[in-house]
């Protein structure tokens, strides 16, 4: 899946050409029009495959989740990158992902009669106009032993090498329930630094409270018909608005 | 076939074919040849493009209903946009669905975004099979919205609908011009779908009766436990599953023309691949779609003539008569009065070869059953393969591993596993079982078929070096 981005180097090389002197029959106006047409068309024909990318290793993270492939996992963040679910905090770094699982959920490696599943849906991928950095909302809707899960994420990718890497994961919890009467009562408001280990680098970047309280984390894309960004919630809308948008 | 598309490739290769022989030609025909091929290449970008953007649009839907923003969602539609709702009837403009969706959701009318404590929205928006028309200009979708919905301590509940949407482009922007939203159940949590009482006569919701719709449904129909099929926007229109068949290399003219030319090939290669992409995407949509309502011919239709099907320990069927019988373990064509039968196809990673003649697919299902009275869930990976067949992508080769069955009254400890059942001996498979494995409580780590997407190196599975010690 790692190719190098030939694509620069073609351009080059007909970059050079073009200056040559041509004995056709096209002047050099019409050629360089063209290659603008080209290399705008390569650009856009690179983002289908951004988008792709980004899907994919935002994916690849739900299927690693579900059988605790804690190497194969962390080895999907920059070496910088920054992990924070729920209320714990932010862990620094793809050895602390890597900790952060295996201390926190366990060792590497699927349980027996324990299920995890982790599974990733309705990716919203915006590709940075720089084709170097992206974001991504999605929910992660979890199924395990233990009952429901749902959250969103906010993430962050950067592409190093012209491969997409995990720079940010940020997945505040919406909703987290046991089976039996499901989110009817007794979820889960949230999880907290000093409660879990092991503890993180720096403090949560938004304290909120999830279902049944009302929590919505920002989008980072405008309304794609409107171009518009997200009003912040009304609390007149009755819910209560934790976190960022209480300042 | 789309006779447009089908038109435009031929056109394509010809000229491509008539520059072979470019040095027998002018230099002007040849920049007329690329232009052409330049100005196709726009339009092919330009539709898979437009696939993303419409899938964009309405996964924003979605996230806008989740968290009460039912204004934002109602600007997502045309100004005279319509919402068919069930068999309400059809609200028409932003206004009218601004306050359908408001009034469904638990919102408030008299404030802006949010939802009062308490209130679950949850519509998550899945499963994209999605149709651009050949100008560009319009385009529909079929999508599947699982609901997870109610009331803290009150009562709460599940939600299945299929939409079958319409969407236009207006000055280069995709918006919702007619979403059709066919539930197929709501359902209490305790007890689940599978408990559901058959509905007699009206079935309009509490919302209709006190904000009447526009105009009135013309659509009539029965939800599950009864069968309703909602209609297909694809019918025999099978552009959505169609790629481009590479072309054959060739030397271009080592001059500042053939160069141009060499990046215009290399770029239709590319495209090829990333359009290859959404045609599988839909193309295992269209499988799910049909799997769902029990249409084992449609479903079996989509593989190759001599392709192979194998669900948890079915053993292996082999051939399209073949896969029919082996999806007709599951209940008889169109199933029956109170089977649920949903197979969600979810969380795609594909990958397609270099040469954009084959692909490979993960995706997971998060099944909903209903057999006589009992609900059931399951969940489950398929490690699938397709092929690029003279441009229409087919599957040539669809594995399921189960994971798990659950009883639904249970849940998803090992107390509520259930075992996967034998092979068939009635309608016996080809050939035995490809993989011996067991599903939960027993884990089995289901091989991935692409290398990490970083790393680029096979799984490390539970193997990692010392890279984290």
């Amino acid at each position: 899946m790692n190719k190098p981005n030939l694509l620069k180097h073609v351009t080059v090389a007909a970059l050079v050409a073009c200056a040559a002197p041509v004995a056709l029959a096209q002047t050099d106006a019409e050629l360089k029009s063209l290659e603008n047409e080209l290399m705008a068309l390569a650009d856009r024909i690179e983002r289908l495959e951004d988008v792709a990318e980004v899907e994919n290793l935002q994916r690849a993270y739900g299927y690693y989740v579900d059988k605790s492939l804690w190497y194969d996992l962390a080895d999907l963040w920059t070496d910088e990158g920054t992990l924070e679910i729920g209320g714990r905090g932010v862990f620094l770094g793809r050895h602390r992902v890597f900790e952060y699982m295996s201390v926190g959920l366990g060792a590497p490696g699927p349980k027996p009669g324990m299920l995890y599943d982790h599974q990733q849906f309705q990716p919203i991928v915006t590709i940075n106009p720089d084709g170097k950095t992206a974001e991504a909302r999605a929910i992660a809707f979890v199924t395990s032993g233990g009952g429901w899960g749902h959250n969103y994420y906010e993430n962050d990718y950067v592409k190093e090498d012209g491969v997409w890497k995990m720079q940010s994961l940020h997945g505040p919890f919406n909703m987290y329930s046991g089976y039996d009467i499901g989110w009817l009562d007794n979820t889960t408001l949230n999880t907290f630094p000093e409660k879990f280990d092991p503890p993180p680098d720096l403090p949560p970047t938004v304290i909120y409270l999830t279902y049944p309280n009302y929590y919505v984390e920002p989008f980072h894309y405008p309304n794609p018909v409107t171009g518009e960004p997200m009003p912040a919630p009304d609390p007149a809308a009755g819910g209560e608005a934790f976190g960022r948008y209480q300042e | 076939m789309n006779k447009t598309r089908t038109n435009a490739l031929l056109v394509l290769a010809v000229a491509v074919l008539g520059s072979s022989a470019a040095l027998a030609q002018s230099g002007s025909n040849r920049v007329d040849e690329l232009r052409d091929r330049l100005a196709w290449l726009d339009a092919e970008t330009t539709r898979v493009e437009d696939i993303i953007a419409i899938q964009r649009l309405q996964r924003a839907f979605g996230y806008y209903l989740d968290k009460g923003y039912f204004g934002e969602a109602a600007a997502l539609f045309a100004d005279d946009g319509q919402v068919q709702y069930g068999v309400d009837g059809v609200y028409i403009g932003q206004n009218r669905i601004q306050e359908l969706f408001t009034r469904h959701g638990g919102g408030s009318t008299n404030a802006g975004p949010g939802l009062p404590f308490g209130r679950f929205n949850m519509h998550m928006q899945l499963q994209p099979m999605i149709t651009v028309a050949d100008d560009g200009e319009s385009a529909q979708g079929r999508w599947r919205d699982w609901a997870m919905l109610g009331n803290y301590q009150q009562a709460i509940e599940w939600g299945d609908a299929v939409l079958e949407n319409d969407y236009v482009k207006a000055d280069g922007v995709w918006k919702i011009s007619q979403m059709r939203y066919y539930t197929n159940f709501v359902a209490p949590y305790e007890g689940g779908w599978a408990k559901l009482e058959n509905v007699r006569g009206d079935w309009a919701t509490q919302v209709s009766a006190e904000f009447p719709p526009d105009e009135a449904s013309p659509v009539r129909y029965q939800p599950f436990p009864s069968l309703f099929v909602p209609p297909f926007h694809y019918d025999n229109d099978l552009t959505a599953i169609q790629s481009t068949v590479p072309l054959p290399t060739q030397a271009r003219p080592d001059d500042a023309l053939g160069r141009l030319e060499a990046m215009a090939d290399a770029q239709a290669h590319k495209l090829a691949r990333a359009s290859s992409l959404r045609a599988i995407e839909n193309l295992q949509a269209m499988y799910g779609y049909y799997v769902d309502k029990g249409l084992w011919e449609d479903a079996a239709s989509l593989f190759t003539d001599d392709g192979t099907w194998e669900s948890g320990r079915s053993g292996v069927y082999i051939g399209r008569d073949s896969i029919e019988r082996g999806l007709s373990l599951m209940g008889p064509e169109g199933l029956e009065y109170g089977q649920l039968n949903n197979y969600p196809m979810l969380q795609p990673i594909i990958t397609v070869a270099e040469d954009n003649m084959t692909a490979k697919g993960r995706w997971r299902s998060d099944v909903m059953l209903a057999r006589d009275g009992e609900g059931q869930w399951g969940g489950g990976v398929y490690e699938n393969e397709y092929v690029n067949d003279d441009g229409t992508w087919k599957i040539s080769k669809q594995l399921y591993y189960v994971v798990f069955w659950a009883d639904y009254d249970i849940g998803f400890s090992a107390r509520g596993a259930i075992p996967m059942d034998p092979p068939s001996t009635t309608n016996p498979p080809d050939a035995p079982s490809t993989v011996d494995y067991e599903s939960l409580p027993n884990i089995y780590i289901i091989p991935f078929h692409f290398d990490h997407p970083v790393t680029g190196e096979p799984h490390s599975y539970l193997d990692g070096g010392d890279e984290y010690e």
